[in-house]
Formats: structure tokens, sequence, C-alpha cells
């Protein structure tokens, strides 16, 4: 009796559990695993919606790998993409964080007023008045005209520069790895940094030494979740510029969204999202990889 | 829902408390999932009542006037609830084919000349000659000839909703200011090379707006020729001579080199591509020229301000060719085959085509309407503007082209993936030269019709 009663309770309790989240298993496997389930199934298929999807076994892998040019082309976009802006919003959202990481008055207005930008980030507005600040006519032409250097580039027209626009609005969306780059500065111990100042470091040495390495597991955290978005950029390659010019800008969400619902080759687009899916992986198990060499966890070396 | 908790708690006394409150839990979000679904207040009770859904793409002059039929549809017709969905054409059929794959497309949808063989193939919409015989559809007063062009192998399956052609529009007022006489209606590509050199030269401004390089102007420049740009069997391009093609890319370099037509990167930038007829140069005074479908001519007024004098003139010709206008019906309604009430949708496409009051709304914004008896209500009351789209919708029907053959199927996939990423654009963009780009239209071309 007594030996069975923990055994029936843990039964009991993960019954209970299973059933208090039956609700959301519920929403997991219909509108999740199985929706996922059926794209792998889809990937190889011809699927136009329409009519049932045909069979085609390896056919839509082969044409994206060897004669789709555009489909590499929309890797590389996204590559350069990811490379640029991932680590220019880290930066960015590093340095912002520094600055608010003190305690003088009204800071936390500022930290409210920096994340604005991220809440309305993603959306659609924002890409349209980026469009307007970039345009051939925009306030960036105008402003730069002001200063008395004459421009009339098309800035999100132009196949050299469209790109940058993009980067540069990533980078001004810097507000959720600030916040989580905040919450990090503010768990490092001030003992640290006045021991530090007693042995007379500089600024510098003191940020090298004790704020990077105690912040790189919130580092390897913001840049494993930022290269998921990066590699996912979708909305305002779609508002600002549509992919062009010359799919300089045609991002492999982009892409994969006009394959499916312009083109409607569901079964492409369904195979493109499987590789953006494994490739997502590769480089996370890549990021974790190489981390042990340079995230330093205090518990790890023992005190 | 009602529970009565103490009755439900002594029938389960033997059960765990936790399982009961686990078993309640469940029991009420059940309840609300279900209750969400069947009973919104004061609906429950009401008979079984018609409802139908409409959709359909354009400009906000055309959602402003539709919604306008719609609400007074409604008065008219009390115990008939009507919803409505629109959006632009880019992603109006993104919408409509993701409808119909989960079997919710709605009952009465826009339909287009380019696309509705393909719907119909795959019974996706009802048959329509029953309503027609029974004047549930009333034809009466439409020339036989304007309802079939719904037809497909002869039976019916959409309602023209008006007649058009595409059409170069001309800022009337800038051709004036530039002292530069109206061109003739039989002009040439020649001619209008000319005349946008002249008007960017005396104004400064450019001669032709955006969207120069469509797929519609290609098409025009070979029906111009008497040729088609697909052969009959949709399974390669219709013409073996690509030199007219050559010569079109060739001008638009020219135009845009000599500062009389806006560069592709700007078109991009500061006009989102030119696709929407609310933004394009010509409304903003920044072009005399600019190629549209003729019932567009009415959002390009309503969006320039209502003030400005436009014309309507047919696309120009190839040296020595024949007209590169055609009637075309702009759009249709069809009802779907996924519909619960198809007569209450085949009644309000009646209303829609012959209801004297609707079409005073509606202003003919679709092309020109097919009852004889609307446009002759419709004449004294046009705008200045609409009498124009009257006049050069009826000037076509004369002098213009027959219809071309519907688009081949795969002509979007042709369009997005070849043609302008390929051909268009590195040619504007200078990577490729214009006999290099007419080769890649071929070839990659018909590697995609040979799937056909």
């Amino acid at each position: 009796m007594k030996s069975s009663f923990p055994r029936n309770r843990k039964i009991r309790d993960a019954r209970d559990g299973y059933a208090f989240i039956s609700l959301w298993l519920i929403g997991f496997f219909a509108l999740t695993l199985i929706p996922l389930l059926f794209s792998f199934y889809l990937s190889f298929t011809d699927y136009d919606l329409l009519t049932p999807p045909v069979w085609t076994g390896l056919n839509n892998f082969i044409t994206m790998f060897t004669k789709d040019p555009r489909y590499w082309k929309s890797v590389f976009a996204t590559l350069y993409y990811a490379v640029a802006a991932v680590p220019l919003r880290l930066i960015v959202a590093l340095a912002i964080a520094l600055v608010l990481n003190t305690n003088r008055k009204g800071v936390a207005v500022y930290r409210a007023l920096y994340y604005a930008p991220s809440i309305v980030g993603s959306s659609v507005a924002v890409s349209v008045m980026w469009r307007q600040y970039f345009g051939t006519e925009g306030i960036f032409n105008a402003l730069l005209n002001m200063l008395g250097i004459p421009s009339n580039i098309s800035w999100t027209g132009d196949p050299r520069f469209a790109i940058w626009t993009l980067i540069l609005l990533a980078a001004w969306q810097f507000g959720s790895p600030m916040l989580v780059f905040l919450s990090g500065l503010k768990q490092i111990p001030s003992e640290l940094y006045e021991s530090a100042s007693i042995d007379g470091a500089s600024g510098i040495k003191k940020f090298f030494k004790i704020t990077l390495p105690l912040l790189s597991p919130v580092i390897l955290f913001n840049l494993i979740m930022q290269m998921i978005n990066g590699f996912i950029v979708f909305t305002p390659a779609l508002i600002i510029t549509n992919g062009q010019p010359l799919d300089t800008t045609n991002f492999y969400a982009l892409y994969l969204y006009k394959r499916g619902f312009e083109n409607f080759q569901m079964g492409y687009a369904s195979g493109m999202a499987w590789i953006l899916l494994v490739v997502i992986s590769v480089f996370s198990i890549f990021i974790f990889k190489t981390s042990s060499r340079w995230v330093f966890y205090e518990t790890e070396r023992g005190r | 829902m009602v529970i009565d908790l103490k009755i439900i708690l002594r029938e389960v006394d033997g059960m765990s408390k936790k399982l009961t409150l686990l078993v309640l839990t469940l029991l009420i979000a059940g309840g609300m999932v279900m209750g969400a679904g069947k009973a919104e207040p004061g609906k429950a009770k009401a008979p079984a009542k018609a409802d139908i859904k409409i959709i359909w793409w354009g400009s906000q002059t055309r959602h402003e006037g539709t919604i306008k039929v719609i609400d007074l549809y409604k008065q008219k017709n009390p115990n008939l609830g009507i919803t409505y969905e629109f959006s632009s054409w880019a992603d109006y059929w993104t919408k409509v084919t993701t409808m119909a794959a989960g079997g919710q497309l709605p009952d009465v949808m826009q339909q287009d000349y380019a696309r509705i063989a393909e719907w119909v193939k795959r019974g996706l919409h009802v048959q329509l000659d029953d309503y027609l015989a029974k004047k549930v559809i009333d034809g009466t007063d439409i020339e036989p000839s304007l309802i079939d062009t719904g037809r497909i192998d002869g039976k019916l399956w959409a309602i023209n909703l008006g007649s058009n052609s595409h059409a170069m529009i001309l800022d009337v007022d800038m051709f004036k200011k530039a002292g530069i006489p109206l061109p003739p209606k039989d002009w040439t590509w020649e001619d209008f090379e000319k005349i946008a050199l002249q008007i960017h030269e005396k104004l400064g401004v450019y001669g032709y707006g955006v969207h120069m390089w469509n797929d519609q102007i290609w098409k025009a420049i070979y029906i111009s020729r008497g040729e088609w740009i697909y052969a009959p069997d949709n399974k390669s391009l219709g013409y073996t001579d690509d030199t007219p093609f050559i010569q079109y890319l060739e001008m638009m370099k020219r135009l845009v080199k000599a500062g009389a037509m806006t560069p592709r990167q700007e078109e991009i930038s500061q006009y989102a591509g030119g696709t929407q007829p609310e933004q394009t140069p010509i409304i903003f005074g920044k072009a005399a020229m600019q190629h549209q479908w003729s019932n567009q001519l009415s959002a390009v007024d309503k969006a320039s301000g209502g003030k400005r004098n436009f014309a309507l003139y047919p696309l120009p010709r190839v040296k020595g060719g024949k007209s590169a206008n055609y009637i075309k019906a702009s759009q249709y309604f069809s009802i779907s085959s996924q519909s619960k009430f198809p007569d209450e949708a085949a009644k309000f496409i009646n209303f829609f085509t012959n209801d004297i009051e609707a079409n005073k709304i509606l202003l003919a914004e679709r092309g020109v309407p097919i009852s004889s008896k609307v446009q002759e209500a419709l004449l004294p009351l046009l705008p200045p503007v609409q009498k124009e789209v009257f006049s050069f919708v009826s000037y076509i029907s004369k002098t213009g082209s027959p219809c071309p053959p519907p688009d081949a199927p795969r002509h979007g996939e042709l369009i997005s993936n070849v043609y302008q990423p390929e051909v268009i654009d590195k040619f504007l963009f200078d990577i490729i030269d214009a006999p290099t780009a007419a080769k890649i239209l071929r070839e990659q071309g018909n590697a995609i019709l040979s799937k056909n």
C-alpha cells in the first residue's frame, strides 16, 4: 500500500496535468503539428490549392536546387541581410542598453520610448512609413539636400542601396534584444565593477573583461533569436520593396510566399519552407556547439 | 449554459475533487467553444435567413461605390444578410484561392477574363443559363454579344460588369501648356516617343509615367501586328519575330535616358511599383501620359482632384499596323458553387446589372454598363470624365481589333518569374541588352509554357 501510493499519485498527477493542458494540446495538434506534417507531404507534390495534390517525388527540390536561379538569389539575399542586420541590431541594442542601465531620473521613460519602434516594428504601417522616408522624394533625400548634399537617389529602388534600407530598419527595431540585454546587465554584481575601479581599470577594460563575459549567455540567447528573425524576415521586404529591385530584397520567406500564394505552387513553397527549417536548425546547432568556447556560465567554473 | 454545481458535486461524490473540477472546467470550456458557433444572441431564434457574401478587387473609388450599392440593396431587402470583402488586384487572387481551398468562397465573386476558364474547369462556379432563361438575371435590355462574353463553350458562367479597353491617358492641359497638338487616334509608337520627348523638353516633366514595361504593352504590340503572344495550343510563344519587342525595350531605355520616362528605380521607390492608378506620376502632375484601363480613368480623375482635363487615347500602333485596342469585359460577377444561396446571389447580380439607381451610384466605374437602359439613363448624368470613357469605348467598339484569346495557363507564373524579374528588370537595370532580353523571354517563357 505504502509503496504503490506515490506511483498512483504520479499517474494521477500526470493525467490531471495532461487534462489541464488538453485544450492547448488540441490546439497544438490541430493548428501546428498536423499542418506541419501536411506541408511535409505537400513538399513532394504539385498542389495549386484548387485541385488535389499530385505526387512528384523529389521534383520540387531538384527544381529548387538546379533550375531556379531566383531561388539561389533569394538565399543569397537572405544570408546577406542576416549577416549584416543581426550583428548591427545586437550592437545597437547593447549600446542603448548600456546607456539606459543607470539609475538616473526619467530613465524608465526613455526605456519605453526606445522600445516603441519594436512594438510597431514588424507592422505594415512602419514599413509604409519607411518607404516614404527613403523614396525618391522622401524625407531622407530632403534631409540630405538641406545639409547641402544634393541627392535624388531612389534608395529603395536602387539595387545598390535597397537592401541597406531594410537593414537599417532592422537595426532601428532593437527594442526586444535591448530589453533582454538590460535585464542581463542588471544581474551583473556591482562589486565586480567597484573592485575593478579600485584596481584602476578603465571603462573600456571593464566592458571587455566584466560586462561582455558575464553577458555572454544573454548574447547567445539574443543571437539565436535574432538570427531566426533574420532568416524569416518578410513584412518590410513585401511592403517596402516587394522583393525588387533586381530581386536584391527577394528574401527567402517573401519568395516562398510569392511561389505559394501568387503562383499557387503550394508544393514548391512547402519544400522551400522545409529547407528553411533545416537550415535554421543547422545554424542554431552550430551556434550552440561553438558557444562553449565563448559563452561563460558563472556556475560552470564554481566558486 | 446552466450547470447546477451542487447536483453535479453530489453525483460525483466518489471522484476526487480535482477530477471533478477538471471535468467542470472542460465542460464549461467546451460549452463556450460550442456556444460561440451557434448561440449568438438574437440570431438563434430567427428563421433560417439567407446570407450572401460578395467579394471584389479594385480601387478606392470602386470600394466606396460598391459598398453604397450593397447598402441600398440591404434597404430594399431587409431580410437578407449581406457581408462583403474587398482588396487590391494583387491580393485578391491569393484571398479567393485560399477561400476556395477551404470551401469558404463568397457567394458572389468578381471574376476576370484571364482566369475564369480555369475556375470553371475546376467546378467552382454555378452555371447561369437557367437564371437568364427565368429572368432572375434579366437580359432583356442587354445585347446578346455582351452576355456572350461570359460564356465558355456555349454555357454562361459569368455576367459582364462593364466593357472597357486599355488606353493611353493624356493630360490635355499639359499638352496645351507645352503647345503640342493632340496626336491622331491612329498614332504610332514613333509618334508617341517624339511626343514624350517634346513634353519633357518643354515642361521638364516626364512625358510618360510608370508601368510602361507591363505585359499589356507587350501584348498590344503583337496585337497591332495581327499576332498573339501565345500559340493557339498555349505551349509556346505565338510569334516568331522578336524585333518589335526589342524595339519596344530600346524605346523605353531611350526615354528613360532622356529623362522623359520614370526610371524603374524611382517607380519602385516612389510609386510602389506603379500598379495602383492612384499612385502614379500623372496624378501628381509629373507626367503627361500613362497607360491604364479605360474604366480606371474615373479613379485617376478622382485621385487627381477632379478638376483636370484628361483624354483617353487608343494605344499607339506599330508602324503600318492595326489597332492595338479591343473591347473586353472589364470584369464579371460569378456565383460560387460553394454558395448556399445561389438564387439570392443571382438576384443581387441582376440588381447590380439592371437597377438604374444602383448604377447611378456606380457611375460606370467598372466600365460601360451592358444594359442599354442603364446606359441611356446614365448618359445625361455622367460627369465629363465618364462621358470620355463612354465615347472612347464606343469608338473602340467601331475601330478596334477582335478580343484576343484569354491568357495562356501559367501566364501569371511567366510574368512574375520570367518577364518582370529576368527580362524587364535586368534590361532596365542595364544587366542585359535588348536582344538578350528577348532571347531569355523566348527560352524561359517557352520552358514554362511547354508544361501546359
